[in-house]
């Protein structure tokens, strides 16, 4: 049985990526465990700072996504941990403060567009942790995007943002019910009190993820924003 | 940028931004189609559709305008109406009409450009920076170096082009309302532009002012006479670029691979409003647009070390790729901003980080080699003032042409940050 403190649950479509931090060997590294048959989950029922007890069996999925476990039966919850605690394991994790080391590899511009990616034969692993000077959330068309800044200067624009709990929450802000104006709204909320709560938060951290090779390319994206936003937020904007 | 009233180009530029995200053979599809639901992009390509549509357009807020609507066509052109709405407005406001009209009646009424009197083969750099004698040449394709003598320096460099392009437009420097200068390696005060003023003496009251961004620094300078003059508070304005890298990145100072490509020189342009005496055969500026690509933030470093020496931070192989990268993508922009093919241009004045960079960006944008003038290859990568003997390489030799044979002139640069930035210039 492994041990597996839940890190990550990211949107991926109408399922769900989940990645977590297991113990090995004195180290702590991520795995993502996937269904023999997906590499993504219909229905994942807990939260992250879960622990959970699982089987993983040993088996490495293609470049990047080296992280990969098959996961031969269910989970279950043993306890939670609290998110700053999490915070604290995950800088034990993968961890980089520059650009190359991200996923070990050059991080290349779209040339058409918008966003930054990897060469699925290059990048050494598919989900790092960084520091960030600075974060901002967008609204683009119905999609959310990120742009950070890394401790050492470099700027990410226009990352896609996966994480569920911050997905959800946008989703909250937009519901018809909030009444009038929601768009314009939320995007005070988010050039405003966002800002001040997320980057003054003691504990403030994220960590990039790369897609699945989609047209033989890995697109960079926001895997997790701690902290996580917290419903009551809802209620100031 | 065109007129939100103009249809037919905002269809232009929806048009070539959908074909480069979704491919050139891909035909257009209807308004109303849901462009995410019926699969013709992803989310991904969505939005990086509408980031394009953005800096085109420069209708910046277009994501944020689309949230809520359907991702269609349809949806785009309903907020580009809107958009014009709102604008055209009769709040007090600079309409994007006028600001073109504006734009458009700056125009270039002489220029040049001169470099350090010294050239020096490649070979003698390598050994003086301690490399094996050909590694410049056939690393970088640089043949000779052009730097400054004892006498020169970024003050007497600027003055000379300066004085040449007044003495050449007939114009007087009392004449001038403003001195712009840029450099990347002059320092202390007073600053570059104070020293041109004095130098050319220039009106007490013509203003003198320094612009950053290194090898960008050209175009940002064009970019603020081109608003002075376009705000009706100037008339004629002088923008110099002067860089004397040979005193900077010295042997001993900074490594060979990084310090031996740069070469000394000045350009100096001479900007002036469009009016009834307006030349014939000059060039007129079009617009001009900036970014910063901090991802490749950290391919360059220079700081000032404990010592007394540059720390510098030099990733060739990141900001190459980087270079021919951004480029490439501004050269795009102003293809998809001025409507105006690459193929039809008089040349390409660009920053030069070394020639075989230039030879790689002329392949990457399927334009033959010679319509980038040969500045690095004989005189070093020169900074700020790349640009500007390229600009004027491409000004001199349209002028031994008959003016409607004329074609319209690229500009595009890169500095450290990494700033970008580019423009173009079309025949008066």
């Amino acid at each position: 049985m492994t041990k597996l403190l839940i890190t990550e649950i990211t949107r991926m479509g109408p399922a769900f990526c989940v990645i977590g931090l297991q113990r090995e060997e004195g180290k702590i590294r991520s795995v993502r465990p996937v269904t023999a048959s997906a590499n993504s989950w219909m229905h994942f029922p807990y939260q992250r700072g879960d622990v959970l007890q699982c089987d993983l069996a040993p088996f490495s999925g293609a470049k990047p996504h080296v992280e990969d476990r098959v996961s031969t039966h269910g989970f279950q919850k043993q306890s939670t941990v609290p998110e700053s605690e999490v915070v604290a394991y995950l800088r034990k994790a993968e961890f980089a403060g520059t650009l190359p080391e991200l996923f070990g590899c050059v991080l290349h511009e779209n040339k058409s567009g918008s966003g930054l990616f990897a060469m699925p034969r290059e990048a050494t692993r598919s989900v790092c942790g960084t520091q960030t000077i600075n974060l901002r959330l967008e609204l683009c068309a119905n999609e959310v995007r990120a742009t950070l800044a890394l401790s050492s200067g470099e700027v990410l624009r226009d990352l896609p943002v996966v994480d569920r709990d911050w997905r959800d929450f946008i989703e909250a802000a937009l519901a018809e019910e909030r009444g009038a104006n929601r768009v314009a709204r939320l995007e005070r909320f988010l050039n405003s009190q966002f800002h001040y709560k997320v980057l003054s938060c003691p504990h403030h951290f994220i960590r990039l993820g790369l897609t699945r090779p989609y047209h033989d390319l890995c697109w960079l994206m926001l895997d997790t924003l701690i902290p996580l936003p917290k419903h009551e937020w809802l209620e100031e904007f | 940028m065109a007129s939100i009233k103009d249809e037919n180009h905002w269809k232009r530029l929806v048009d070539e931004c959908f074909r480069r995200e979704a491919g050139p053979q891909t035909a257009v599809p209807d308004p109303a189609q849901d462009l995410i639901e019926t699969g013709v992009l992803d989310s991904m390509g969505w939005v990086s559709f509408l980031r394009a549509l953005e800096s085109a357009s420069g209708l910046s807020e277009l994501g944020v305008l689309l949230t809520e609507r359907t991702p269609s066509l349809e949806s785009v052109f309903q907020v580009f109406k809107e958009a014009q709405t709102e604008r055209l407005s009769p709040e007090p406001c600079f309409s994007y009409a006028a600001q073109s009209e504006a734009r458009t009646s700056v125009y270039i009424s002489s220029s040049c450009a001169v470099v350090g009197s010294r050239k020096i083969p490649s070979e003698e750099v390598d050994r003086a920076f301690g490399m094996p004698p050909g590694r410049l040449r056939l690393r970088a394709g640089i043949e000779s170096l052009a730097y400054a003598t004892e006498n020169e320096n970024e003050l007497t460099l600027g003055a000379r082009a300066a004085q040449q392009a007044l003495h050449t437009a007939v114009c007087g420097a009392q004449e001038l309302d403003w001195i712009i200068a840029t450099s990347e390696t002059h320092r202390g005060y007073p600053s570059l532009a104070a020293q041109l003023h004095s130098q050319l003496l220039a009106r007490e009251n013509c203003g003198a002012l320094d612009v950053g961004g290194a090898c960008l620094g050209l175009v940002n300078g064009l970019a603020v006479a081109q608003g002075l003059i376009a705000s009706g508070q100037s008339r004629t304005i002088a923008v110099i670029t002067s860089d004397v890298h040979s005193r900077t990145f010295k042997p001993g100072m900074v490594a060979g691979e990084f310090g031996g490509l740069f070469g000394d020189g000045a350009s100096a342009f001479l900007l002036s409003a469009k009016n009834g005496t307006t030349p014939e055969q000059a060039y007129s500026l079009g617009e001009f647009f900036f970014g910063c690509a901090g991802q490749y933030a950290g391919a360059i470093r220079v700081a000032d070390a404990p010592n007394g020496n540059l720390d510098v931070h030099f990733d060739g192989e990141a900001l190459s790729r980087a270079a021919i990268t951004r480029l490439e993508k501004v050269v795009r922009e102003i293809e998809l901003r001025s409507g105006i093919a690459r193929s039809s241009v008089q040349g390409l004045a660009t920053h030069q980080p070394n020639p075989r960079l230039v030879t790689l960006l002329a392949k990457q944008c399927g334009l033959p080699e010679d319509k980038f003038p040969l500045v690095a290859r004989s005189f070093g990568n020169l900074g700020s003032s790349t640009c500007g003997v390229a600009l004027d390489a491409i000004l001199q030799s349209a002028r031994r042409h008959q003016a409607n044979q004329w074609g319209p002139i690229f500009t595009a640069s890169l500095g450290p940050g990494l700033l970008f930035g580019g423009g173009w210039l079309v025949p008066a």
